[in-house]
């Protein structure tokens, strides 16, 4: 072993010398790309990359899961370990909250996601028709995607506002609403005011994937379909639906992670409130960590989160086929 | 493909209308924060300010520490781009080209790695972090933030040095580069507007970082980001409006200006391996 170490040690000194002296000899450059030297020079650089996301994802992530087996209210890592036991996890099984979470999870992740959906693809094919001004267009439909969700959440706090907000406003005004709604107060409208900033912020994704989708379909397909008579609609449905069948994959699959993943948008508007409406489980992982302290249990909850993130994107890259980027 | 003019009317009308209602969140900010706190509080609510003013503007720079939070974002954002362009382009390189035994199995980690949610994973972060008394402190989020940009930006690299061939570098190694000065002298310089738009963009995800900024920072406001910041000026009964809707904007301003220029390199990053 020692003497293996000591062997790549030489090697890696070699090979530094060689890199880092200028080529004087007759001795050509290329023993360096001979197979061993160049996987070598390639781990080399891999290495500073590899030992970053080692200490800073792959160890918390370890971490985390050996944490969700132990009773730790407030987690003293490295100083005295709590028996293994599987009570938080028995915990969660039985817990309303838990399984309230989930519900809140699917219902949001749907909705934003048809709803985006549907959103964004209406939009990319409206700014992928031929008028004058559309590049303006394509950017100003596009601009809140580059909204960071805080601002997104606090521009939409102060509109849904429950006594100066202008919505409470238009609605009292024209009469749908005989009172003041408030909204992030109340279990269904804080429902419903996440989702209104969530598509906000997540149509404008969709809608540049698909744009991106839409520029790729060759338009000599909708000439012919229109010489052979199909109208707007089944041209719609024979040629611009089967042509996004390539990013429409993940184009969802990405939005629908974010929905999962997000914190900030909820976390200011609700914290997951009222009585849990709005609690996902990455709100729900958070909120026993650093609100309640129950670092065990939050650690139970979001390796189920970790679990569910790593199936999802673990389709996405399959899907993408070979080279994914 | 020719159109009647009442149609083209009627396209105008819906592209119009469908950017009004998009975009008109962003505009009753603007309005908001140019409002004279009296202002705030009254019916009908003003569509167009009468008295424009920018005191919220100063009065979030002179009575709150706005400046300071600005500062403590930009320079998060500098340093941990920096030391995540610096590991991410020799990875890239080593994906994209050196092709390792095992480097497209560390090219899916990193890949795989966007999507792990970070509310577990700053839960043992914020344990050791703080056994390294690191908290409150920006070092710790430089560190999470660098982390956090090196998968995208591994992978855009690796993208933007596949269109570079790679003859190039041979012909440089023949006249007498090495491979470390061949990155540095050739592909570097070739890939200039790809570097420029990556390091941009981890300017960005760590601009608008909140969950490890408020976590790591929350109990030294000095050293809060400008996103915790302007959460932070919401009050339990009375708020401000006009100052935070000033503070907003702001602190989203060069996000808005990077996604311009981002745009259409951000557009092929995550659709060119699916469209092709």
């Amino acid at each position: 072993m020692g003497e293996g170490a000591g062997g790549w040690g030489r090697k890696i000194a070699q090979i530094f010398l060689r890199l880092t002296k200028p080529n004087t000899g007759a001795s050509p450059r290329w023993s360096l790309w001979q197979p061993g030297n160049r996987q070598l020079f390639g781990y080399l650089l891999l290495l500073p990359a590899v030992l970053l996301t080692a200490a800073i994802i792959v160890y918390p992530i370890i971490a985390a899961i050996d944490l969700s087996f132990q009773r730790i209210k407030i987690a003293k890592l490295g100083r005295s370990r709590a028996p293994l036991t599987l009570a938080n996890y028995e915990e969660l099984f039985t817990s309303p909250e838990f399984y309230q979470a989930i519900w809140v999870t699917i219902s949001l992740v749907a909705t934003v996601t048809l709803l985006s959906y549907v959103i964004g693809l209406g939009a990319a094919v409206l700014v992928n028709q031929k008028f004058r001004g559309r590049k303006l267009a394509r950017i100003l439909v596009a601009t809140p995607w580059a909204v960071p969700s805080v601002m997104a959440a606090i521009i939409w706090w102060w509109l849904f506002d429950s006594s100066f907000g202008l919505i409470n406003w238009a609605l009292v005004r024209s009469g749908l609403s005989g009172a003041m709604i408030p909204w992030l107060s109340t279990p269904g409208a804080a429902f419903f005011v996440i989702v209104v900033v969530m598509v906000w912020k997540g149509y404008p994704f969709i809608s540049v994937i698909m744009l991106a989708g839409l520029q790729s379909i060759p338009l000599e397909l909708y000439d012919a379909a229109k010489v052979d008579g199909a109208n707007a609609w089944n041209r719609f449905r024979f040629i611009t639906v089967p042509g996004l069948r390539s990013v429409r994959g993940i184009a969802l699959i990405l939005i629908m992670l974010w929905v999962f993943r997000d914190f900030p948008i909820i976390y200011i508007l609700t914290g997951g409130g009222p009585q849990g409406t709005t609690q996902t489980l990455a709100i729900m992982t958070y909120q026993e960590a650093f609100k309640f302290h129950d670092f065990g249990f939050a650690a139970a909850i979001g390796v189920i989160t970790l679990f569910i993130s790593v199936i999802a994107s673990w389709f996405m890259v399959r899907r993408s086929d070979q080279p994914i980027y | 493909m020719t159109r009647s003019r009442t149609e083209s009317v009627m396209l105008y009308a819906v592209v119009i209308a469908v950017i009004v209602v998009f975009v008109f969140p962003l505009y009753w900010m603007f309005n908001t924060s140019l409002a004279p706190a009296t202002r705030l509080r009254s019916f009908p609510p003003v569509f167009v300010q009468p008295e424009p003013t920018f005191a919220a503007y100063e009065r979030i720079f002179n009575e709150r520490p706005v400046g300071v939070w600005l500062r403590n974002s930009a320079v998060v954002a500098v340093s941990s781009t920096a030391l995540s362009m610096f590991v991410s382009v020799l990875a890239g390189y080593s994906i994209s080209r050196i092709r390792a035994r095992g480097s497209q199995a560390i090219g899916l980690f990193f890949l795989m790695s966007r999507m792990l949610p970070s509310t577990l994973i700053i839960i043992p972060l914020f344990v050791s972090f703080r056994q390294l008394q690191l908290i409150g402190d920006l070092k710790s989020l430089v560190l999470a933030h660098a982390t956090f940009i090196t998968p995208f930006a591994v992978w855009m690299l690796k993208g933007y040095f596949d269109t570079i061939p790679s003859e190039l570098e041979d012909a440089a190694m023949i006249d007498g580069c090495t491979p470390l000065s061949a990155l540095l002298r050739v592909v570097l310089p070739l890939s200039a507007p790809g570097l420029a738009a990556t390091t941009l963009y981890g300017f960005v995800l760590s601009w608008n970082d909140f969950v490890f900024a408020r976590t790591f920072l929350v109990a030294n406001q000095k050293a809060w980001t400008v996103n915790v910041g302007v959460a932070s000026l919401k009050g339990e009964y009375l708020t401000e409006w006009n100052e935070i809707m000033a503070g907003s904007l702001i602190a989203m301003l060069p996000i808005v200006l990077a996604y311009l220029f981002l745009e259409r390199y951000l557009v092929s990053g995550l659709t060119s391996g699916a469209t092709k």
